[in-house]
C-alpha cells in the first residue's frame, strides 16, 4: 500500500480522498507492474486509468472548493499545480491513444504518476494543511 | 568548482529524501577525479544550462533503487524496469529543480535538462580535464553517489 499516516493534511474530508487517490494510482501501477502478457491486461490497464483519471479530476475540484471556502490564500498557485498535473496526465492519455497502450510507455508514465502523487501532497497539500490547522479550517 | 554551485545540490539532496522517501542522508567520503566512470547499476543524469553549465549524476546499487520505490509504491520489485526507472528520473528531476531554485537566490539563472536514465551498465562520462566531484552519499537503504560537474558560463 502506498498511503503512508504522514501524507496526512489533518483536513478529515481531503484525508479521505488523498487516500481513495491513492487507492485508485496503486491498483493502476498494480496492474502495470504485474507480470504476463501484456496485449492481455491493455483493457484492465484502460479502465483503471479511467477510473484513476475521473478521480483526479473529482477530488481536486472538491478541495478546491474546500480552499475557497476556508479563504486559503494560495488558492491560485495550488490551482495552477492541479491544472498542471492534470494536464501531464491528459498528455500521456493523448500519446496513449495516438501510439498506442506500449508497455514501456505505460510504465513510465506509472513511475512519474506516483513521484508526482507523492510530492504534490507532501508539498502543496501539506502547505494547505497547516494553513487549515492554524485558521481552525477543519470541518 | 565553487561550493557555492554544490551545496544546493547537495542540499536539495537531503531535503528531497526526506520529503519524497522519509531516508535521511548523510555526506561520506568525497572524491574529484578527472574522469567520472560510474560503476553502480541505475545512473540518472540532469544536464544543467543557463549561467552554470555541467551534469549531475546521481548514481545507485540496484538494491537501494528498488528500496526507494518499495518505499513509495510499498510493492516488492526485483528489476530495474522502467517504472523504476523512470520514478527514480523523477526524484532527480526534483531535487535538480529544487537545487535550481537555491541557485536563483545567489543570481545563478539555469535550467535543466530532462533526465537520462541508464540501467545495468556502467556509465562513463568522459569530461576531459574538467573535475568532477563525487560525494558519497549514506542512507539506511545503502550509499549512493551524487557526482558533480558545474562551471560557470
Amino acid at each position: 500500500m502506498m498511503w503512508k499516516d504522514k501524507y496526512k493534511v489533518h483536513v478529515p474530508i481531503i484525508d479521505q480522498q488523498h487516500e481513495e487517490l491513492f487507492i485508485r494510482v496503486f491498483s493502476f501501477i498494480e496492474i502495470v507492474q504485474q507480470k504476463g502478457n501484456w496485449e492481455d491486461k491493455i483493457t484492465k490497464i484502460k479502465d483503471t486509468l479511467e477510473f484513476m483519471q475521473d478521480y483526479v479530476v473529482f477530488h481536486f475540484d472538491d478541495e478546491e472548493k474546500y480552499q475557497e471556502k476556508i479563504n486559503y490564500p494560495h488558492i491560485e498557485i495550488h490551482k495552477q499545480r492541479h491544472q498542471k498535473f492534470k494536464e501531464a496526465i491528459n498528455a500521456y492519455a493523448q500519446r496513449f491513444e495516438s501510439e498506442g497502450f506500449h508497455e514501456e510507455l505505460v510504465q513510465e508514465f506509472g513511475g512519474k504518476l506516483m513521484t508526482w502523487l507523492i510530492l504534490h501532497i507532501q508539498v502543496e497539500d501539506q502547505k494547505l494543511g497547516e494553513y487549515a490547522k492554524n485558521t481552525g479550517g477543519y470541518k | 568548482m565553487k561550493v557555492e554551485y554544490i551545496n544546493p545540490f547537495y542540499q536539495a539532496t537531503n531535503h528531497v529524501f526526506e520529503l519524497m522517501l522519509n531516508l535521511p542522508v548523510e555526506k561520506g567520503d568525497m572524491t574529484i577525479s578527472d574522469e567520472l566512470v560510474s560503476s553502480k547499476d541505475a545512473n540518472i543524469t540532469l544536464g544543467v544550462t543557463g549561467d552554470l553549465e555541467g551534469n549531475i549524476l546521481f548514481a545507485f546499487p540496484k538494491s537501494m533503487a528498488l528500496e526507494m520505490v518499495k518505499i513509495m509504491s510499498g510493492m516488492e520489485l526485483e528489476e530495474l524496469d522502467t517504472f523504476v526507472a523512470s520514478a527514480l528520473g523523477e526524484i532527480a528531476n526534483i531535487v535538480g529543480g529544487n537545487a535550481l531554485t537555491k541557485l536563483s537566490e545567489s543570481n545563478y539563472l539555469c535550467d535543466l535538462i530532462p533526465p537520462q536514465i541508464t540501467v545495468g551498465e556502467y556509465k562513463s562520462i568522459s569530461m576531459a580535464s574538467k573535475q568532477v566531484l563525487t560525494v558519497t552519499m549514506k542512507t539506511s537503504i545503502g550509499d549512493f553517489d551524487l557526482n558533480m560537474f558545474l562551471k560557470k558560463k
